[in-house]
């Protein structure tokens, strides 16, 4: 028999022990697993049976609406698979959930990624790639733009990436604020020559209030703002090297600051774009994604809406974006198979077209051009071939922006100090590429190994 | 304490700053509950009037369906059954552990008691915000993220509710206890029927504090759910701030006095208890 | 956890006596400890897990390089650490942190001793205004965020006509850099407030009336009595105001996150803030857990620094 005190400590060394079991449990937390659980849902009753797909989305408005128009398509067209359309967010939200899901070991089977989101899942080691899967469901990769496909690619010859939502930005205005200032309708050739425009401009009054000639979005703005580093002849990165603190980009960066603390014809907004259809500014750059929001945003305004290029600065420039599909190691086979199904369908290039027609984002696979639907609506409305036009003289992104963690939210800080603190654009860019630089030391290993440099 | 003993007594001679006294008086609680009187009346109000120039401060057209558009903008109804589970549910396990738990610091003899009652109050020092990242890999790893049980079972372990509850313990007659004893009762009968019974007026001020406090929790929530389905009412209106943007105040503020009027029902109806169970401390 | 000789600490139950005894007490005994020990372990088991072994595996992480995805954790030493305390940004927090801290601190203190004073005279309707002023502490910080977001709406908000009858413009309060933090510190003063003062006013009703007495007859006038007197015999309670507030008001979340997302251009970016963008956001582990343990470090130092430097000013009767 073991005396009172001994026993009391066998007791609370067990007790340690199965701690210390739970707090090892803990320190697994992140490591590989071998599958991943499906996040739950609803199935309605009569696709019960079916092999279950949950995509995970970040589109609502009319984006959203659109793939879950397409998504029931598929699930009517066919009897063994169901799609199910989860909305997870923001771009930023989705990767953020898939994240967190994928340390409590769960993914979805499909997953829209954006831009500079997939790439720290590829770097990662967690993706799937999807030739294989391609080939076994008679999917041609050759059907996609290969200039969007191509982006998905790794160092390894695999596509991990699928072209989905695939946008450039686009100069969108507002004709009839244009027509009453006395400017020709079309987009400015030039930033310069915007400004010039905006001494005509200046008088324009709408309800009292004195629209701004643009505003640029607090949040994300970051994208466009790669467009106009190159435009003015400067970059985030060449190759791994990080270029942000270039006297090209603090001369991108002064420009802006100048428009909005000297000349007073831009601001920073916290959604450029409402301001826009709100008829607060007269022009604004975002996604060709957005073509469609606008469009009904205009109707409810009242005023004619206009595309354009982005103009250009010293150069022309202007980068691809947007998102396209993922799927992780881990998930079934069974359900990767079910989820290229889904894929393939909407690969079909009426499918593609309906998508572009609605939406306003690029048509992913060439043959959609050429479908009635999308090739009668370019001929009526002008909005819908510019993007088009204007893809083959995108260029792809820096690396910095797509690889080095939060690149793109440190340099969207780095713009808000600008846009709303007038701060020297030299001075901010120095040190946000500081910690680029310090971001890109971290990662630079594992994109050698995952990535075509 | 009585109305008498309160006012040092030079104050009461002097009635000329009575006047100001109440001006000021008016102008705390104006202060404290307009904000609280503007959300609800904006709340109430349709779309134009929440946004007329100069404001309209009583409300004189209403709009209940404001309500009906917060509850089909987000789904309320998950929210509140989420909240309504992880406080009660959280506050009935918190509270019985620390029951138990005090119980046994205060009746139960054990080696080195002392040190392990320091050990259990040190875990006060330790702030939230460094927790999360560790538990929250912690709840993963048991496959708890987004449940109910990795909503409620951090939360579980409690120094505060311990302490003072030990601390009332303590002061109850040893008479009643040695009674209770002779009687033949267990340390589970003496705690159920005896001590339990004299600590009533701790418990409620205990439990009313804890309901409170996980009711309003934000940041655990925030990070241990990921769908709609298992948010609490705080998270879920944050959800609907981004859902409707600025331009419809009218649902996100009838969605703000869904989450805030239990609440405040709860605090009007048991105040004395809570004022007391949360600042407990500070007079010794 | 305890292969240390018999305790120092004299308890009732003294094992060497016990086993001394008769068996019959000896077993008596060690199911009392048996039973302690079954008494306390669920709220153990729960502390341990999630409070203590918290800061042990963060002080880890943050000894690692880890994005959260990808399944390695590389050892880095102290490289975190390196990096935060050389980070523009990190000091940036750290600043906005105290201003923020000492901003909401200070104030509550000051206007929360300003209304116990008020509240303490024999005023009708004191007790009503009492539970108006106390309410807010109660409220949801969720919704107390979007409550203020409203007020301070630049187009629609309250702010702008209550500011317009001065004649002043009001500010975009939550997306102007200079205003975020001032915004804020306004929201939680509004918030905590109440808090203080009516710990105060407990504070104020004990204070024993022949002091104030004696002080009036010596022809003390009222601002002599309250620095004199007030102040110096309510110092435990303003220790203790001061110690719950401080911790309080490092740990903010709630209402940053619903009013300014720790912007605009990290102009209200807290070290709470900062902890949950790092690892939920931004998944650096390694940089979350090394600001959660300097966070640690902060509130254990200035906690003990306050017990330490206020101890001795403090007035005990």
């Amino acid at each position: 028999m073991t005396t009172p005190p001994a026993l009391s400590r066998r007791r609370l060394l067990s007790a340690a022990g199965a701690l210390s079991t739970a707090a090892l449990l803990a320190g697994c937390a992140g490591t590989v697993r071998d599958s991943y659980a499906q996040p739950g849902g609803t199935v309605p009753d009569r696709y019960g049976r079916r092999t279950r797909v949950v995509l995970w989305s970040s589109f609502a408005d009319i984006p959203g609406e659109t793939l879950l128009a397409l998504a029931d398509a598929f699930n009517q067209g066919q009897r063994d698979i169901y799609v199910e359309v989860q909305f997870q967010g923001s771009y930023d939200d989705t990767f953020r959930k898939t994240v967190v899901g994928r340390l409590g070991g769960q993914v979805p089977d499909l997953v829209t990624l954006s831009d500079v989101t997939w790439g720290k899942f590829l770097i990662g080691g967690a993706l799937q790639p999807w030739d294989e899967l391609a080939r076994a469901s008679g999917l041609d990769l050759g059907v996609y733009n290969q200039h969007l496909l191509k982006e998905g690619l790794a160092k390894d010859g695999r596509n991990y990436w699928i072209p989905m939502a695939r946008s450039t930005p686009l100069f969108y205005y507002n004709r009839t604020l244009f027509k009453k200032a006395g400017l020709p309708d079309r987009a400015p050739a030039t930033w310069f020559e915007m400004r010039d425009w905006a001494k005509e401009f200046g008088k324009v009054r709408l309800g009292g209030n004195r629209p701004k000639m643009e505003a640029y979005y607090k949040q994300d703005g970051d994208w466009q703002f790669l467009g106009s580093c190159w435009q003015w002849g400067g970059s985030w990165s060449r190759g791994l090297d990080i270029t942000l603190d270039s006297p090209e980009v603090a001369a991108a960066g002064a420009w802006q600051r100048r428009l909005i603390y000297r000349d007073r014809l831009s601001y920073m907004a916290t959604d450029a774009g409402l301001d826009f259809g709100n008829q607060l500014t007269a022009s604004v750059v975002n996604s060709t994604g957005a073509l469609g929001k606008f469009a009904t945003l205009a109707k409810g305004s009242g005023f004619r809406l206009g595309t354009g290029f982005v103009p250009r600065g010293h150069h022309f420039g202007v980068p691809t974006g947007g998102s396209g599909f993922c799927s992780f190691k881990g998930v079934p086979r069974e359900r990767q198979q079910a989820a290229m199904e889904f894929i393939k369908f909407l690969a079909r290039p009426e499918n593609s077209a309906e998508w572009t027609v609605k939406t306003g984002y690029l048509p992913v696979v060439d043959a959609a051009v050429r479908t009635p639907k999308l090739a009668s609506l370019m001929k009526a409305d002008p909005n819908f071939t510019t993007s088009i036009q204007q893809l083959a003289r995108t260029r792809n992104q820096d690396l910095a922006r797509l690889l080095v963690p939060n690149a793109n939210v440190k340099v969207y800080t780095g713009l808000q100090k600008i846009w709303s603190d007038d701060a020297d654009p030299a001075k901010v860019f120095r040190q946000v590429a500081d910690q680029l630089r310090k971001g890109m030391d971290r990662v630079r290993d594992s994109i050698e190994q995952h990535v075509r440099v | 304490m009585t109305g008498t003993t309160t006012a040092p007594p030079a104050v009461r001679r002097n009635r000329a700053a009575r006047p100001v006294q109440y001006v000021l008086l008016v102008l705390v609680a104006v202060l404290a509950f307009g904000p609280v009187y503007w959300l609800i009346s904006s709340a109430l109000k349709p779309g134009q009037d929440i946004y007329r120039y100069p404001p309209e401060w009583i409300p004189t057209r209403l709009r209940w369906q404001n309500f009906a558009d917060a509850w089909n903008a987000v789904p309320f109804g998950h929210f509140f059954v989420n909240s309504s589970v992880v406080a009660v549910a959280g506050t009935a396990l918190e509270l019985l552990f620390a029951v138990l738990c005090a119980y046994g610091f205060a009746f139960l003899a054990f080696p080195r008691k002392r040190l392990l009652f320091l050990v259990l109050l040190g875990a006060m020092m330790v702030p939230g915000n460094v927790t999360l990242l560790p538990n929250f890999l912690t709840i993963a790893s048991l496959g708890w993220v987004n449940t109910w049980a990795g909503l409620i079972a951090p939360g579980l372990g409690s120094v505060f509710a311990t302490f003072l509850l030990r601390q009332h313990f303590l002061t109850l007659p040893k008479e009643i206890l040695e009674a209770a004893r002779v009687d033949g009762a267990g340390h589970l009968r003496t705690l159920f029927t005896v001590v339990l019974p004299l600590s009533r007026p701790i418990l409620v001020t205990v439990a009313l504090v804890t309901i409170v406090t996980k009711w309003n929790d934000f940041i655990w929530p925030l990070i241990v759910t990921n769908s709609d389905s298992m948010r609490t009412l705080p998270i879920g209106l944050l959800y609907l701030n981004n859902v409707e943007t600025s331009q419809n105040w009218g649902a996100i503020l009838a969605g703000t006095v869904i989450v805030v009027l239990p609440i405040l029902v709860v605090f009007l109806l048991a105040q004395r208890h809570i004022i007391a169970g949360l600042t407990q401390g500070a007079t010794k | 956890m305890s292969t240390a000789p018999p305790p120092a600490v004299p308890v009732p139950a003294e094992p060497a006596a016990a086993s001394r005894g008769p068996s019959g007490l000896r077993r008596r005994r060690r199911r009392e400890y048996q039973l302690f020990l079954a008494f306390i372990a669920p709220n153990f088991v729960f502390l341990l897990l999630f409070a203590y072994w918290p800061v042990v595996y963060s002080a880890y992480l943050s000894l690692t390089r880890w994005d959260m995805v990808s399944p390695v954790k590389r050892f880095v030493g102290l490289d975190n650490y390196a990096d935060l305390l050389t980070d523009p940004d990190f000091l940036g927090v750290l600043w906005t942190t105290l201003l923020f801290v000492v901003g909401v601190v200070a104030g509550s203190l000051i206007i929360g001793i300003a209304t116990s004073l008020l509240l303490n005279q024999r005023l009708r309707a004191r007790n009503a205004v009492r539970t108006a002023v106390f309410a807010p502490y109660v409220v949801t910080g969720a919704a107390v965020g979007t409550l203020w977001l409203f007020i301070f709406d630049p187009n629609y908000g309250l702010l702008k006509p209550l500011m317009g009858a001065v004649g002043l413009n009001a500010p975009a309060m939550m997306t102007d850099s200079h205003w975020a933090l001032i915004g804020l510190i306004v929201v939680y003063l509004w918030k905590n407030t109440g808090f203080v003062a009516v710990i105060y006013l407990a504070g104020l009703q004990g204070l024993p009336r022949e002091l104030y007495e004696a002080a009036e007859l010596d022809g003390a006038g009222p601002w002599t009595r309250f620095r004199r007197l007030t102040l110096p015999l309510l110092s435990p309670v303003t220790f203790f105001v001061l110690v719950t507030m401080v911790i309080q008001t490092f740990q903010a979340f709630d209402i940053i996150a619903v009013m300014t997302g720790g912007g605009p251009a990290n102009a209200t970016s807290i070290l709470s803030w900062f902890i949950y963008q790092q690892g939920f956001q931004t998944f650096d582990a390694g940089r979350a857990a090394g600001g959660a343990i300097i966070m640690f470090a902060v509130l254990l130092t200035i906690t003990g620094l306050q017990a330490r430097f206020l101890e001795r000013r403090v007035h005990y009767r």
